[in-house]
């Protein structure tokens, strides 16, 4: 590999305990990560496996009971809330398995939402949404409400949100858990294209086996803890 | 950060469940409507309080000498035992531009006799052409007419006309103590009988021509009592009462200009305390609407606490999603204060014009010594209505924080995890 290698979020020892009546639940446990810009890589694991709890540490929205998480180089730990608020606002994209639209909101608005937040001029947020929603299949519906689109329509919105910003990493969440196996394989595709054409990096959380199966980087969590970290070479056009 | 999305997001919300957000609207603006409108009716009420206390005889504001009040001894004729020039003072007073109208007035006591009935009379000596530009009594008399200048004429309340068994034509003893300490006594004939309503007036009160009560009490026709005035607005009277103080030369400390509120401080109290009560009213409507508006937007952010958590989780900030959710409450204030203000404008000017009559209901009634007819004839009350527009935005806005505060501490990781 001749190209830079950027490290997009990097963790060290990092440990989430929850307090379950009174029970201590290690949700995730010593697990010590380094995700490359540019990288696809699918977290694997049973349910309660930690999947969802070690996606929000690397997305700053759980701060870890013990080690630390650097996204983009930047340690989160000793960050207040608002500055956490900050660099996933500029840094992370996510897509969660529901509730990932607000219904008052068109497509585009939805789509649009972390741009204009970030004060992204109105003419540029059009262009690049509408852009984006071309290139992954859901072009002509930005004046739609996610009530007026199919659940793999709506995944797409998300996933549009999460990368029109050009994040150091983005997140999903078991984004094709509400989809039929046709939109789930539709929407791993939109993200491998987005991944390879725009070298957006993804931590894409599933328990599919199909889904599993495309990954050239997998991740097996078991019990919290890393049980495997295998890489292989691109499966594209295999 | 820009406000424009949380504007846009509020706005929206508002519209999603229409029915909720139509109660609520409903709720403020019934708010609305009851407390204008009553506090509409109580000005009404007070205005006529006001009106009948100072209208029907006294006035809304006097002239006198300065040692007439409070013991309204005869001998204290304005300008002293010589008198004074009562067409100009008239004319002084009349001058002033909140002062419609004055008139001269003469005041004794004595008693009135028809056959074997007798019985005490305060005895007030008008000019039958000025006075009906500053009382009522003579305005609505149950039977005959006013009495005459020049003429032994008397008008009797319809209570003495009970007691001495009179009607108009009937002719009485008039006996009333002179100045020059003799007593006069003369006849005259019952000219009429007035009805005010009031009960102490239909008994003892008793109207005859100045001149003529001058000569029964051996008064010269510049001696008079009491000059006294309208003023149409009574609260600009006491400012009245002030320029004419100084204008009529009153700074010798030979004459007193009284506006009717330091002649009748109960009825300035009565005013006051309806005041208050007007702010009880505001306290109590809007305080009831803060929970309605509260529950609503309670109701609505639980809802969705899933699209704030995903807000918050974007890296929104909890100032944003207080703020959608304010502007929806404002928005439903707004909409609320409109469609209120579309149902009271209205009833405001058709009370205050033809206000319906509710004496069928439960009669006539008298207030701080006033008449009040029960008609829900309204004032118009701007500041009331303002400062109620006010309240309804602050109630919305301050209904709408704790359930805003709330929505904006989601915690974001386990609300979207379904947590
Ligand atoms: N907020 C919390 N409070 C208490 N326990 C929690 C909390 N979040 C997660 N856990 C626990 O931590 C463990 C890991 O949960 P997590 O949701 O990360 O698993 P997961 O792999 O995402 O599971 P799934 O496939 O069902 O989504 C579970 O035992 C879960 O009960
Ligand atoms: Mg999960």
């Amino acid at each position: 590999m001749s190209e830079q290698r950027v490290v997009a979020v990097r963790t060290d020892r990092v440990w989430k305990v929850f307090e379950h009546d009174g029970i201590a639940v290690d949700a995730v446990r010593d697990v010590s990560l380094e995700i490359q810009r540019g990288e696809f890589v699918v977290l694997a694991g049973p349910s309660g496996s930690g999947k969802t709890t070690l996606l929000n540490l690397l997305g700053g929205l759980t701060a870890p009971t013990r080690g630390a998480v650097w996204i983009d180089g930047q340690e989160l730990t000793a960050m207040k809330e608002r500055q956490r608020a900050r660099l996933r606002l500029e840094r992370v994209g996510f897509v969660f398995q529901a509730y990932n639209l607000l219904p008052v909101l068109t497509a585009l608005e939805n789509a649009e939402f972390s741009l204009l937040l970030r004060g992204v001029p109105a003419e540029e947020r059009k262009r690049k949404v509408q852009e984006l929603f071309q290139r992954i299949g859901i072009g002509g519906l930005e004046d739609r409400r996610p009530s007026k689109l199919s659940g793999g329509q709506q995944q797409r919105v998300a996933v549009a949100r999460a990368v029109v910003g050009e994040p150091a990493l983005v997140l999903a969440d078991e984004p094709t858990a509400n989809l039929d196996s046709a939109s789930s394989i539709a929407l791993l595709d939109v993200m491998t294209t987005l991944n390879e054409d725009l070298g957006t990096t993804f931590v894409f959380a599933t328990h599919d086996q199909r889904l599993m199966e495309r990954a050239r980087r997998l991740i097996r969590l078991v019990d919290g803890a890393v049980e495997s970290d295998t890489r292989r070479p691109s499966t594209k056009g295999a | 950060m820009a406000a424009r999305p949380w504007w846009r997001i509020g706005w929206r919300n508002l519209g999603r469940n229409r029915r909720r957000s139509l109660i609520t609207i409903a709720a403020l603006a019934v708010g609305y409507f009851s407390v204008v409108l009553l506090v509409g009716w109580w000005d009404g009420v007070v205005v006529e309080m006001i009106n009948n206390g100072t209208g029907i005889l006294s006035g809304q504001l006097q002239v006198h000498s300065a040692a007439y009040l409070p013991d309204r001894n005869v001998y204290e004729t304005i300008g002293g035992p010589d008198g004074t020039d009562v067409t100009a003072i008239i004319a002084g007073v009349t001058a002033d531009p909140a002062v419609e109208g004055a008139a001269p007035r003469v005041y004794g006591g004595g008693l009135v006799s028809f056959g074997n009935a007798t019985t005490a009379a305060a005895f007030l000596g008008i000019d039958p052409e000025l006075e009906p530009r500053v009382s009522r009594l003579m305005d609505a008399l149950s039977s005959g007419r006013p009495p005459a200048r020049g003429t032994n004429e008397i008008l009797v309340g319809v209570e003495m006309a009970r007691i001495l068994g009179v009607e108009p034509g009937a002719e009485v003893v008039v006996v009333a103590p002179a100045v020059d300490g003799s007593l006069g006594n003369d006849l005259f004939v019952v000219s009429g009988v007035f009805t005010s309503g009031l009960a102490d007036l239909d008994r003892t009160f008793a109207l005859l021509p100045i001149d003529a009560l001058q000569a029964l009490m051996v008064l010269d026709p510049g001696r008079v009592h009491e000059i006294a005035a309208a003023v149409p607005d009574p609260w600009d009277a006491p400012a009245a009462a002030t320029r004419l103080h100084s204008a009529l030369g009153a700074t010798d400390g030979a004459l007193a200009v009284e506006s009717w509120t330091d002649l009748r401080p109960e009825l300035v109290e009565y005013a006051q305390l309806s005041q208050s009560f007007q702010w009880v009213l505001l306290v109590i409507v809007f305080g009831m609407a803060i929970f309605g508006v509260a529950n609503t937007m309670l109701m609505a952010t639980f809802e969705r606490r899933h699209e704030f958590a995903l807000l918050l989780a974007l890296g929104a900030a909890p100032r944003g999603i207080v703020w959608s959710v304010v502007v929806e409450a404002i928005a439903l204030g707004a909409i609320g204060l409109l469609v209120g203000a579309a149902v009271t404008g209205p009833v405001l000017v058709w009370w205050h014009n033809a206000p319906p009559d509710l004496s069928w209901l439960v009669g006539d009634f008298t207030m701080a010594g006033a008449l009040v007819r029960p008609v829900l004839r309204v004032e118009y009350p701007w500041s009331m209505a303002v400062q109620s527009a006010l309240a309804l935005f602050a109630t919305a806005a301050l209904a709408a924080l704790y359930p805003a505060m709330r929505a904006a501490r989601v915690p974001p990781a386990d609300t979207l995890s379904g947590r």
